[in-house]
């Protein structure tokens, strides 16, 4: 077991190095010169320079890939004395926010956004896989097909779009949002969240269902499920034990991943609905070309998920005694 | 003997297929009956029909006699009462007919709790232990919270086996309990449902389509084709004289698989 999270956390470390590698490389050499964007336009090419020097921008890549690194785990100082703690992420060319800070003021509500809505498409995902799979071939079955291959085909910002012009605009039934402290107004507060919960949960319950439904009617078929008949079990039984923990084990734990994906935060939903997460600082930062707060994103976000991974893998591990932890993945 | 089991003119049907067809047999009250056939005879279906466990569309047609119960006009509850404490099944695969899910010590516990009321968990982890003991598993004591694929093929369908005998039920079905076995396990496997069926006076369907294991231990033998019955008799009778070219068919198979016979012989099979 040991050796087995050794070995997954050395995993997961070189995958976010290279991910910082790759990334590092895309923002700060295939992008337009910061220095630039930060002097703006009565810029001097004195003052350009002086730029450069402090970012470190004069420096070899390797250099300042390394000084960024060791941001991330020990902070650093750029020139002009600017302190930046770890996990060092650099500060946004735009604000002069340090980047770290403007995530973690972002992370709750994106985190909110993504509970929420794991929540609701594990609900809707399993209660409505599991119905097809009992009314298999029936017209409960068909419609809710209908309504998964729906769910599947509408991109999000349409049904986003759509769900506010309805429920928003037309029907008048949810308010426009406002960002309120949950304190504040706790109603107001989950009012808001219902479209955005919704969106995202919509795309994910479509297949969910359709992978609770596959899975139910294969596990069903299995021979262990007629031995479980044979030995005289009440079907409720034969249900919970033999059918439904193998049919949804698999299920939970790639929500699990799902989940860790979307606490990167949910571009578009957030923007659509103006909640101000990881989403929409990362959207934010893309129209603004603010290569810092951009990167820090992508990192969190690859965070997530590898961590995420990871757990869901130990996790498996102990849900699934077939699976070994310390036996080769 | 008188017969523990008797079928009459029994059937299963998938909608116009019949696959069984009006089949007739006895199972002598202690003894062992075996059914002979051709993969897609119709053997696994006629079990199947018996336990009342027939998949999706099948019907089931014909009657049931169990020691003076019609089986087919049992309501579902009642059935299940019979499934599993008075009628146990052991399947062909015994790696995917345990649920690799729980331990065998749960498995063997459940079937034996889910007919006894008011036992608890730990007399049932008890009485799983002493099944297991009973099909000589070692160290029954330690393996009971094993898992399934901690277990050799071999000692899976011992699981199964002790499973199906922790109710002491008067009839096992063994629906091809060795095909899926290595040849060198496979005559142990049989020798152990001997001697399960000496000492428990439970009797045995023996299903199998190898003519030369199931003459070894069969009292009564029916040799089924394309959902008939096309041969019945007592092993020696259908050995020595078979009627029909399709047993004489299956009996020239037989040297192929001499050596298991002997060593059967020779390991104490009941002869
Ligand atoms: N669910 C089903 N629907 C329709 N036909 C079926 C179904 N299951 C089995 N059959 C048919 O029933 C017939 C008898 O099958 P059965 O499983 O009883 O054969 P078997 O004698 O046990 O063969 P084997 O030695 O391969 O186990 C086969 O022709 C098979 O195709
Ligand atoms: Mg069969």
């Amino acid at each position: 077991m040991t050796r087995f999270v050794v070995n997954r956390v050395a995993g997961m470390l070189l995958v976010l190095f290279l991910v910082c590698l790759f990334t590092y490389m895309v923002f700060f050499l295939l992008s337009p010169d910061p220095a630039v964007q930060i002097c703006g336009k009565n810029c001097t090419p004195e003052r350009i320079d002086q730029i450069r020097e402090n970012l470190g921008l004069t420096d070899p890549f390797l250099t300042q890939f390394w000084n960024f690194l060791s941001g991330l785990f020990a902070g650093r100082t750029y020139g002009g004395g600017i302190e930046c703690a770890a996990p060092c992420l650099g500060y946004s060319f735009q604000t002069s926010q340090l980047v770290t800070d403007m995530i973690v003021q972002r992370l709750p509500v994106t985190a909110v956004v993504a509970i929420g809505a794991a929540v609701l498409w594990l609900l809707m995902g399993v209660i409505g896989g599991l119905l097809s799979a009992v009314q298999e071939g029936k017209f409960a079955d068909k419609f809710i097909a209908g309504l998964t291959l729906g769910g599947m085909s509408v991109p999000n910002y349409v049904l986003a779009l759509a769900l506010q012009y309805v429920f928003v605009v037309w029907l008048q039934v949810l308010p426009f949002s406002q960002a309120v402290p949950f304190a504040d107004d706790p109603v107001q507060w989950f009012l808001n969240f219902i479209l955005p919960w919704s969106v995202l949960a919509i795309g994910y319950a479509a297949s969910y269902t359709r992978l609770t439904r596959a899975n139910v009617i294969d596990t069903l078929n299995e021979n262990f499920v007629r031995t479980a008949k044979a030995k005289g079990l009440r079907p409720d039984l034969v249900w919970r034990r033999h059918a439904l923990r193998p049919a949804l084990t698999p299920i939970v734990t790639i929500a699990g991943m799902d989940f860790a994906g979307l606490l990167g935060g949910a571009l578009i939903t957030e923007t659509v609905f103006g909640i101000n997460g990881v989403g929409k600082l990362a959207a934010d930062s893309i129209t603004k070309n603010d290569q810092p707060v951009i990167m820090g994103v992508t990192l969190l976000a690859a965070f997530f998920v590898v961590v995420g991974n990871m757990v869901v893998d130990l996790l498996y591990s102990v849900i699934d005694p077939r699976v070994k932890a310390g036996a080769p993945a | 003997m008188s017969q523990l089991l008797k079928a009459n003119g029994l059937s299963v049907s998938f909608g116009a297929a019949k696959v069984v067809d009006e089949i007739s047999f006895g199972v002598p009250r202690g003894g062992t009956l075996g059914i002979v056939g051709e993969s897609g005879s119709g053997k696994s279906m006629t079990s199947l029909a018996i336990m009342g466990l027939l998949p999706k569309g099948g019907k089931r047609e014909g009657s049931l006699d169990f020691d003076g119960t019609e089986l087919t006009a049992l309501s579902e509850p009642q059935m299940r009462a019979v499934r599993g404490d008075r009628i146990a099944m052991v399947f062909q695969d015994p790696l995917s007919s345990l649920n690799p899910y729980y331990t065998v010590g749960t498995q063997i516990a459940e079937a034996y709790r889910s007919h006894r009321s008011g036992v608890s968990r730990k007399a049932a982890k008890q009485a799983a232990i002493e099944a297991m003991e009973r099909v000589h598993i070692r160290e029954a004591g330690r393996r009971v919270d094993d898992y399934p694929h901690q277990f050799s093929g071999g000692m899976r369908q011992r699981v199964m086996i002790a499973m199906a005998l922790s109710t002491d039920p008067e009839l096992i079905i063994a629906d091809e309990p060795t095909t899926a076995l290595d040849v060198t396990v496979q005559a142990q496997i049989l020798e152990l449902l001997a001697e399960v069926q000496r000492d428990t006076g439970a009797a045995l369907i023996l299903i199998t389509h190898d003519l030369a294991v199931v003459s070894e231990v069969a009292d009564e033998l029916i040799v089924m084709r394309h959902g008939k019955v096309v041969e019945t008799g007592s092993a020696e009778q259908i050995f020595s004289d078979p009627q029909h070219s399709y047993t004489q068919a299956l009996l020239d198979a037989v040297p192929r698989i001499d050596d298991s016979i002997g060593e059967l012989r020779t390991t104490g099979g009941k002869a």
